[in-house]
């Protein structure tokens, strides 16, 4: 080495004293990497249930009291009638049939053009034509249940019908497990009729109220609901989830805020004597802070890049094994990230550069 | 106007010069006065030895003359410079520009080799240069010696990598607290020679030693007990000025 820099001196100090060093990582990255892993999850979350279905998707569904029956055959043309001009509707048949391979699948029947506007959200990477009366839609785990995508044999009680599939469907929801089918192909192979018409009602919860009373004056014989309900009172206990998720974040932090103040205090502690012949060389009072606090730092730092990969693996493994979604990383949550670590590091400084300003060249050269 | 420092002193030429310097300590159990007084001066270029018994108050005269430590009263001045007039800032630039310590624990950084450490000095005096740190290393004899850690040395060579440290910066005082003291015969006469080079040299040596034998090496005494200074005056013509 042929020139000493604060930045040599700080390496040689961090990889001398690599035990002490590395444990106040350890910390720092165990924090930056249960709150990655936290916001991350939660980030995907908060964005499904508020946004994606909140803003978009049925707010009504229109469900046949009897479900061998099916809805009335003109169903959908009423539920459009009453529901108003504005409003979007999709109509569901569903039944049960079995792969090539073998496994039972939900086989749903439906208009893609009419679906494609209700759930805009799907994640959809190519659309059947609507002209194309084979053309399937294949959620992206029932996939996995047949043996070619492109040339699809199903088996419903003991009639065979050939499809192939066009795209693949994403939702992280039930509709990932099912294949789609145009209605017209589903009445004519499966003899179900449609069960279901979800209603998309824009506007408030008024308008909502309204549309729900018209239908069911309009559908005696048919249940007519609110998701809405639904879909608020799982956000409520997100809400909840939230506060919870808040409280467990300043524990940890709290935690690994006491741990590496024990570690920062140590280490300042045990080399009181390298600052104070510092200060003896001539090293002024700022000097000897700004090396003590870009130690910290550094530490805090590397704790949140070494965090952030580790919290947003475990991120997506949670979501894999639980959800069968993958979260992939977000790097907005890294501001917050680092801020929380910048804010332990801070707190776990305070004592050290109290006993660094104290410090007593004089008094601890001196003797033993 | 009076005249704050004894004339007997030869304060004209004085690179040290104490006049009434009083230092207490006061803690929980009271008040302990470590310095009583004392008044004397040190021209540049003599080599001064401190001695007398243990609690006579030899490492707080020193801590004082290194800017370590503050007067609790009296005049103390420095190259000419008023000590007591500094701010806390510019007593730490003093301190690096006018004294070199040599400790009797040596006190090198444990994670810096030998000529690192010395460098290290140069890093907080003004810059670093490893051509003059090798140089410094050579002159003490531990020019072979210089990438290794403190670890590696013997008591008697980090003492003299402690040498070459407190001249790097080329201070005019020279201070050592009981520079042997850590040391058997055969470093102890090692180091005595480096410091009568050094004198020769014209560096201007404080020394704190029990060691008659290394005390005989300095040209004066000063003898402290209980607080206060025993001291004769600068004798003979005054010596070479430091280079
Ligand atoms: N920080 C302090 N607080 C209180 N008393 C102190 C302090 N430092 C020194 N003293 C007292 O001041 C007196 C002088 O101490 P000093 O360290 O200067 O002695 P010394 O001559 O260097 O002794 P030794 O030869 O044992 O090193 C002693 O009585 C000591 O107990
Ligand atoms: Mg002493």
């Amino acid at each position: 080495m042929s020139r000493l820099s604060m930045g040599a001196l700080l390496r040689r100090s961090l990889i001398h004293r690599r035990a002490r060093s590395f444990s106040a990582l350890i910390a720092l990255t165990v924090s930056a990497a249960v709150v990655t892993a936290l916001l991350t999850l939660y980030a995907d979350l908060d964005s499904k249930l508020h946004h994606e279905f909140r803003t978009f998707g049925a707010n009504i569904v229109v469900t046949a009291s009897d479900s061998s029956k099916g809805l009335p055959s003109d169903a959908i043309g009423t539920v459009r009638t009453a529901a108003g001009a504005d409003a979007n509707a999709a109509e569901f048949g569903y039944a049960v049939a079995t792969t090539d391979r073998g496994t039972p699948v939900v086989v749903a029947g439906t208009d893609f053009s009419a679906v494609r506007t209700l759930n805009s959200w799907w994640k959809v990477d190519a659309w059947p034509s609507t002209a194309d009366p084979s053309a399937a839609l294949l959620g992206q785990r029932a996939a996995q249940f047949v043996a070619d995508e492109h040339n699809l044999q199903l088996t419903f009680g003991d009639r065979p019908i050939t499809l192939h599939g066009t795209g693949r469907l994403h939702t992280g929801g039930d509709e990932d497990s099912r294949i789609y089918v145009p209605m017209q192909v589903f009445t004519t192979w499966t003899w179900a009729k449609p069960s279901v018409i979800e209603v998309q009602v824009p506007g408030g919860e008024a308008r909502v109220e309204s549309a729900i009373s018209r239908l069911r004056q309009a559908m005696p014989e048919a249940k007519v609901q609110p998701v809405r309900q639904l879909v608020e009172g799982e956000s409520r206990i997100v809400d909840k989830t939230h506060a919870l998720m808040y409280g467990a974040v300043l524990l940890i932090a709290l935690t690994v805020a006491v741990s590496v103040l024990a570690t920062l205090s140590a280490s300042v502690l045990e080399r009181r004597r390298d600052f104070a012949l510092m200060k003896a060389l001539g090293g002024s009072h700022s000097t000897l802070m700004a090396m003590f606090l870009l130690e910290a730092l550094i530490l805090a730092v590397g704790g949140v890049v070494a965090g952030f990969v580790i919290g947003s693996a475990a991120a997506w493994t949670i979501s894999q094994l639980d959800f069968h979604t993958a979260t992939l990383p977000r790097l907005g949550v890294m501001p917050l990230v680092l801020l929380l670590n910048l804010l332990i590091a801070a707190f776990a400084a305070l004592l050290p550069v109290r006993v660094l300003r104290r410090l007593e060249p004089a008094a601890l050269l001196k003797g033993e | 106007m009076e005249n704050p420092i004894d004339l007997e002193t030869r304060p004209d030429c004085a690179v040290i010069a104490l006049h009434s310097v009083t230092r207490e300590y006061t803690g929980h159990a009271g008040t302990v006065r470590a310095l009583d007084h004392a008044s004397f001066s040190i021209v540049a270029g003599e080599w001064v030895a401190i001695t007398g018994p243990s609690g006579s108050g030899k490492s707080t005269l020193v801590n004082l003359i290194g800017c370590l430590d503050r007067p609790t009263a009296g005049e103390l001045r420095i190259d000419g410079e008023d000590v007591a007039k500094m701010s806390a800032t510019e007593l730490d630039r003093f301190r690096a520009d006018k004294i070199g310590f040599i400790f009797q624990q040596f006190h090198l950084i444990p994670y810096l080799s030998a000529l690192e450490n010395i460098m290290l000095a140069q890093y907080f005096h003004s810059m670093t240069d490893e051509k003059e740190a090798r140089a410094a290393l050579e002159r003490v004899g531990m020019g072979h010696r210089a990438e290794h850690l403190p670890s590696e040395l013997s008591g008697g060579e980090q003492q003299r990598v402690c040498i070459a440290r407190a001249l790097i910066n080329n201070p005019p005082i020279l201070l050592a607290d009981e520079p042997t003291g850590n040391l058997d015969a055969a470093n102890q006469k090692i180091v005595a020679e480096l410091l009568q080079d050094l004198h020769a040299h014209g560096h201007t040596i404080v020394m704190v030693t029990h060691d008659p034998e290394m005390a005989g090496l300095a040209q004066r005494k000063i003898a402290l007990s209980h607080g206060k200074v025993f001291c004769h005056p600068v004798g003979g013509p005054v010596v070479s000025l430091r280079k």
